[in-house]
């Protein structure tokens, strides 16, 4: 027994498996495929978890093509205040829900310093698709910055160095040689803000109520009927959740072959 | 090898510690409305004060409130409504067996400083300015919140005070799927489900709860805004300014009850609600512990000290409080209400 560290591990690992998935299992359990397949009938629920989807797909979008430069900045570079601004990066995340909504409301909202210009232009953030994105861009983009970055610095900068010897310019090594590297990582970043966007209930429901995102139905649906008829509602949409999860991973797996090993 | 032991054991502590963690003091659980938020906290600091206690209070919606016992099994020593009616509706037999009434509040409308037209509106031509475009108001979501409901009451009530029909249609037919008929002398109010309600958002601003508003109302995102007289009352401090209502809509007047009764909320589950005057109401769940902190905060609630703090925070205690089931009522408690 030389690998008894592993079986230790594999004990405790255990644990921590069956803790997350224990409550999962038990959700699907309560429902049953009678209760999802209601779910999948309901044309409410579907419209809500389509617009949780687009709302957090376009706000991973926004995050990879502000969040991905910042990365790659924070990963090579040093500079004064950098330590400041890896901080503010991380704020969202600590930031109760609620509060980090009302924040928004005070920037985005009618009377705020951007929604005022905003609403002259008749753009409409308070309840609106558009809320929605900013409420789960606003939460979920320290994720993927964070990912993306150590996407980053796990490329050693002399690879870049090298191509750039053998003539390629700047831009071309990044693009050539370091993003591939870290596509990975970048995608991992992608999944897991976008999955955090889908999840954002509190700041969403302070800026954007209506259209109704699945969080903000599956609570109404809860408030009015009681769980037996948001509970399916919920095991609906972590059922999709959980196959776009695994389908991704999956498709993921083919970028491991630039990871180091 | 051997040393890796020390993980697991740390874990095991801290969960010990984490399950140990508080149970040193007695605990007061707290389930109520969210426009009881600021008494109750008053009412709490008095508690304490006099017991060796953690009081413990969970605000919420009044029906999410009465859903943590009845749906998710949630145990608390008081529950306290905005509505009694619900505690009557949801949680009896099973979850309670008697409720007090304890306290009444009215319906105005809240605006700041900012609020469009603030300079005219008044008790009299308020739907006038709320019709106007460009102008926001906001409730709460009448399938989630008695003030919801109660906000649509006000207004269909308004058409029968101000004898004008179409108040109704202006403000809410037109900017949603809420829908208002006639039918046998009564007017009933048609609620769809939540995600089927297709509110205007550019003239109604609607959320869960009616403390969720009271953020958009301050930011300046709604003019005006549906509330309960005590919550707007409270925020006086905070550049809230208030309307009061004649008594004939804003369902304070118990006297009233008729008229208030003429009008009625249908849900899509099938629930009905008739108009009434806004009164409290607070029980002990049947599951609870038999505490005498219970008791102890339940008379500070009902003596002069309860009454005052209500007062003070412009709600009306409703003095002595009147209880259905008495019966059923703790017997130290007996001498502070009356049979209803």
């Amino acid at each position: 027994m030389r690998e008894k560290i592993i079986i230790y591990m594999s004990v405790l690992g255990g644990i921590a498996v069956i803790f997350i998935a224990l409550p999962i299992i038990n959700v699907f359990a309560s429902v049953g495929i009678g209760g999802l397949i209601e779910a999948m009938k309901d044309k409410n629920a579907i419209n809500a978890i389509l617009v949780s989807f687009e709302a957090a797909f376009f706000a991973t979008l926004l995050s990879l093509i502000f969040g991905v430069p910042l990365a790659y900045i924070l990963a090579r570079k040093d500079f004064p205040g950098k330590s400041i601004i890896e901080s503010i990066i991380d704020l969202p995340v600590v930031i109760p829900h609620t509060v980090a909504g009302i924040a928004l409301l005070m920037i985005f909202g009618s009377n705020g310093l951007i929604g005022t210009p905003l609403e002259e232009f008749g753009v409409k953030i308070v309840d609106s698709m558009l809320g929605i994105t900013i409420a789960m861009m606003f939460v979920s983009m320290p994720f993927l910055i964070n990912y993306a970055r150590e996407g980053f610095e796990a490329v050693d900068p002399r690879l870049e160095y090298i191509a750039m010897s053998l003539g390629a310019t700047k831009t071309k090594a990044i693009v050539s040689i370091t993003l591939p590297l870290s596509m990975r990582s970048i995608f991992v970043g992608s999944l897991m803000a976008w999955a955090r966007a889908i999840s954002e209930f509190g700041a969403v429901a302070v800026i954007a109520y209506f259209p109704l995102t699945a969080p903000s139905y599956i609570y109404s649906q809860y408030l009015q009927y009681g769980l037996e008829k948001s509970a399916p509602v919920a095991a609906f949409l972590l059922f999709i959740c959980i196959l776009i999860f695994i389908s991704l991973r999956i498709a993921s797996t083919r970028w491991k072959r630039y990871d180091k090993d | 090898m051997r040393k890796l032991i020390i993980f697991p054991i740390i874990g095991i502590v801290l969960l010990l510690a984490l399950f140990t963690f508080n149970q040193n003091k007695e605990e007061l659980i707290i389930f109520h409305a969210g426009s009881l938020t600021k008494p109750f906290d008053e009412l709490e600091r008095e508690l304490e004060k006099r017991n060796n206690i953690d009081v413990r209070r969970e605000f919420a919606g009044s029906i999410a409130t009465i859903r943590k016992i009845t749906e998710l099994g949630k145990k608390a020593d008081i529950v306290a409504s905005a509505d009694y009616t619900l505690i009557e509706d949801m949680m009896y037999p099973e979850y309670a067996n008697f409720c007090i009434k304890f306290a009444k509040n009215k319906m105005v409308i809240a605006y700041t400083n900012k609020s469009a037209c603030k300079d005219e509106i008044n008790g009299e031509n308020w739907y006038e300015i709320l019709g106007k475009d460009g102008i926001k108001f906001g409730f709460s979501n009448p399938n989630d919140d008695p003030c919801g409901y109660r906000s649509l009451m006000v207004i269909q009530l308004a058409e029968t005070y101000y004898k004008n029909d179409s108040i109704f249609n202006e403000l809410i037919e037109k900017n949603s799927r809420i829908k208002s008929k006639e039918w046998n002398g009564k007017f009933v109010i048609e609620v769809p489900p939540t995600a089927e309600l297709n509110i205007n958002t550019d003239k109604i601003v609607m959320r869960s709860a009616e403390i969720d508003l009271m953020a958009l109302l301050e930011s300046g995102e709604i003019d005006y805004l549906f509330i309960y007289r005590s919550v707007a009352y409270q925020h006086r401090y905070s550049g809230i300014h208030f309307i009061e209502l004649p008594e004939e809509i804003d369902l304070s007047n118990y006297s009233l009850v008729d008229f208030y009764g003429k009008v009625v909320v249908n849900f899509s589950t099938g629930k009905s609600i008739e108009a009434k005057p806004i009164i409290y109401g607070i029980t002990i769940p049947l599951n609870a512990e038999n505490k005498d902190d219970t008791i102890d905060f339940l008379i500070l609630l009902l003596n002069e000290t309860g009454q005052k703090i209500f007062e003070e925070n412009g709600q009306i205690p409703i003095v002595p409080a009147i209880c259905d089931n008495i019966e059923n009522l703790p017997s130290q408690l007996k001498k502070y209400v009356v049979r209803e």
